[in-house]
């Protein structure tokens, strides 16, 4: 125990690695969660390729020396709030699939963009561009971390205040608009935000994974608990054990920290569905027996009314 | 002082979404207050009409007047009067609400964030429960309740909120014989009891036609207007439902007979 305490504290890449782990954790929970609830989880997936697009056009702008200062990240950032906004445009009358396809759309343009950039870009600089496709816990820099933390405290904040009116954006957009709620700028806000904090997750999960490790987990919580509460508490625990245990195999054998979190989130969601199957099971056994008695006279109740009204013409 | 009308058309024409007419030439007026049923075959605008005086839709031609308040430039007045019930179908069952937070949910609307429930909200929204029967499932899911137990809780959503018009569209579709008496009765004694309004949308009056003060009868535009023994014309029925439609008397009650509504009795 204590050797391994040591260790934390004698590399710091670690240190970093532990946090981002956390503050990941927060942003699945407080943005996968209601991703989950809109059916939208596509859109990590579709934010987090964007992300690398963003990234090939920063490069690129970097490299070529049109825009010297134009940090690969911003691009990252600016090509996920093109999606949350594009998305959010989509889906203004409330309507799920809308914005499924306008998330695969803007995927697909941003992975585009960012093969018809490679091109162009020094051979050398195109690992940057994969490893935003792979990530990795372990390579954050001190910048990454805070960047990551202020997003996720922006991102928690945001969910705390506004919890109510994500669901009820999610639940009935219509009855929250007709209430008097501005439901167009709680549904923006949600997107844009959630995409911020994936597009920097990104960098530490990869593109392939944010979506195991973002959405896997609300969709697992989603099946077994019943409040909204416990289903962000939920998933945040698993999100982050996924992360941890990851990084620890990665010391253990030569793995990927990040594949690991990645199959053992997904794997929480395989779990959830079958004891949510075995749970229904033992549901229908208890209660076939006493509703099977009660169902024959209330079928002959509701019948009866039924039986006169056709009678009468 | 003149009262000023419920609801006011005038020469209003609206688009579905995709382009087609849904509502042309639509004029009428509705005094205040009332109990108003939107009566008409599926398709034939009564939730657009509807969605259009909330300020969801936007007319094509025209205007509609909600207590005096245009539809389009003051949308935010009449939201804060409203309370809607949008058909049950277009509640989202993913997200693991319970009875009482969707019940809450209509006066937490009408605050603002971080819209914390009041002792009194959670008493208005039990005792809403207890109008429709439901006051035992407050602490249950809200996705695992049957059709016309959500139905029932969303009716609640409405009663326990603030607001002198509520509107609902198809509160009784898809309901049992229990839940549909449990809302008619609900609705009809919170009108009684309470200074408000109460517009309903339906393509069946059977159930509530005893209490109904007003009947507008759409097919894309207004077919009939008034009393709901006046709507029951064999003409107007013919018009809207086709021609099977039948008025029938029989021993001195009027029945009007469609497909859609089945029997519906007039005295």
């Amino acid at each position: 125990m204590i050797e391994i305490l040591q260790l934390i504290l004698d590399s710091p890449f670690l240190q970093r690695a532990i946090i981002a782990s956390v503050l990941i954790a927060i942003i699945a929970a407080a943005s996968g969660t209601f991703m989950v609830f809109r059916g939208l989880s596509f859109m990590a997936s579709g934010v987090a390729h964007a992300a690398l697009g963003g990234t090939a056009l920063g490069i690129f702008l970097q490299d070529t020396g049109l825009v010297p200062w134009f940090d690969p990240i911003l691009g990252a950032l600016l090509f996920s709030v093109l999606v949350a906004v594009f998305t959010g445009y989509a889906g203004e009358s409330g309507i799920t699939q809308k914005m499924e396809v306008a998330v695969g759309v803007s995927f697909a343009l941003s992975m585009s963009l960012a093969v018809f950039l490679m091109y162009y870009i020094p051979p050398y600089r195109v690992p940057q561009i994969w490893g935003y496709l792979i990530g990795d816990i372990l390579l954050l820099n001190n910048v990454d971390v805070i960047m990551l933390a202020s997003t996720a405290a922006l991102l928690g904040f945001i969910t705390l205040m506004f919890n109510k009116e994500f669901v009820y954006v999610s639940v009935d957009m219509e009855g929250a608009v007709a209430h008097g709620m501005n439901a167009r700028a709680y549904h923006y806000l949600m997107l844009i935000v959630s995409a911020l904090a994936i597009a920097l997750a990104t960098k530490a999960v990869g593109a392939i994974l944010v979506y195991a490790v973002m959405v896997a987990p609300a969709a697992a919580a989603n099946e077994l608990v019943k409040s909204i509460r416990g289903i962000i508490f939920a998933v945040f625990v698993i999100a982050l054990l996924s992360e941890i245990i990851g990084l620890a195999a990665s010391f253990v054998v030569l793995v990927s920290p990040s594949a690991v979190a990645g199959i053992l989130a997904a794997l929480s969601y395989l779990l959830a569905l079958q004891i949510r199957r075995v749970r229904e099971r033992v549901h229908v056994d208890l209660e076939e027996v006493p509703s099977m008695a009660e169902d024959t006279p209330m079928a002959s109740l509701v019948v009866t009314p039924d039986h006169d009204h056709t009678h009468d013409h | 002082m003149a009262t000023v009308p419920l609801l006011e058309a005038q020469d209003l024409a609206v688009r579905y979404p995709h382009g087609d007419i849904a509502l042309h030439n639509v004029n009428f007026q509705i005094k205040s207050p009332s109990f108003m049923a939107i009566i008409g075959p599926n398709g034939s605008g009564k939730s657009t009409l509807v969605k259009t005086f909330l300020g969801l839709i936007k007319p094509f031609r025209g205007s509609i007047r909600v207590s005096g308040y245009d539809s389009v430039k003051k949308k935010g007045k009449i939201r804060k009067l409203v309370r809607y019930v949008p058909q049950r179908d277009n509640i989202e069952l993913n997200v693991p609400m319970k009875v009482k937070d969707i019940v809450l949910m209509g006066r937490l609307l009408k605050k603002l964030p971080p819209r914390f429930a009041s002792s009194n909200d959670i008493r208005m929204a039990k005792e809403a429960l207890e109008q429709v029967d439901m006051l035992e499932l407050w602490n249950r899911p809200f996705p695992e309740l049957s059709g016309g137990q959500r139905q029932r809780v969303l009716v609640a959503r409405a009663l326990a909120s603030d607001g002198s018009i509520l509107v609902l569209d198809e509160p009784l579709a898809g309901t049992d014989v229990e839940s549909q008496d449990l809302i008619v009765k609900a609705l009809g004694r919170y009108h009684k009891e309470n200074d408000v309004s109460i517009i309903m949308v339906t393509h069946d009056l059977n159930p509530i036609h005893t209490l109904v003060q007003d009947v507008l009868l759409l097919k894309n535009t207004v077919i009939g207007i008034g009393e709901p023994c006046s709507i029951m014309d064999i003409g107007l029925m013919k018009k809207v439902y086709g021609p099977t439609a039948r008025i029938v008397e029989h021993s001195g009650h009027r029945y009007c007979m469609t497909r859609d509504s089945g029997i519906d009795r007039h005295d």
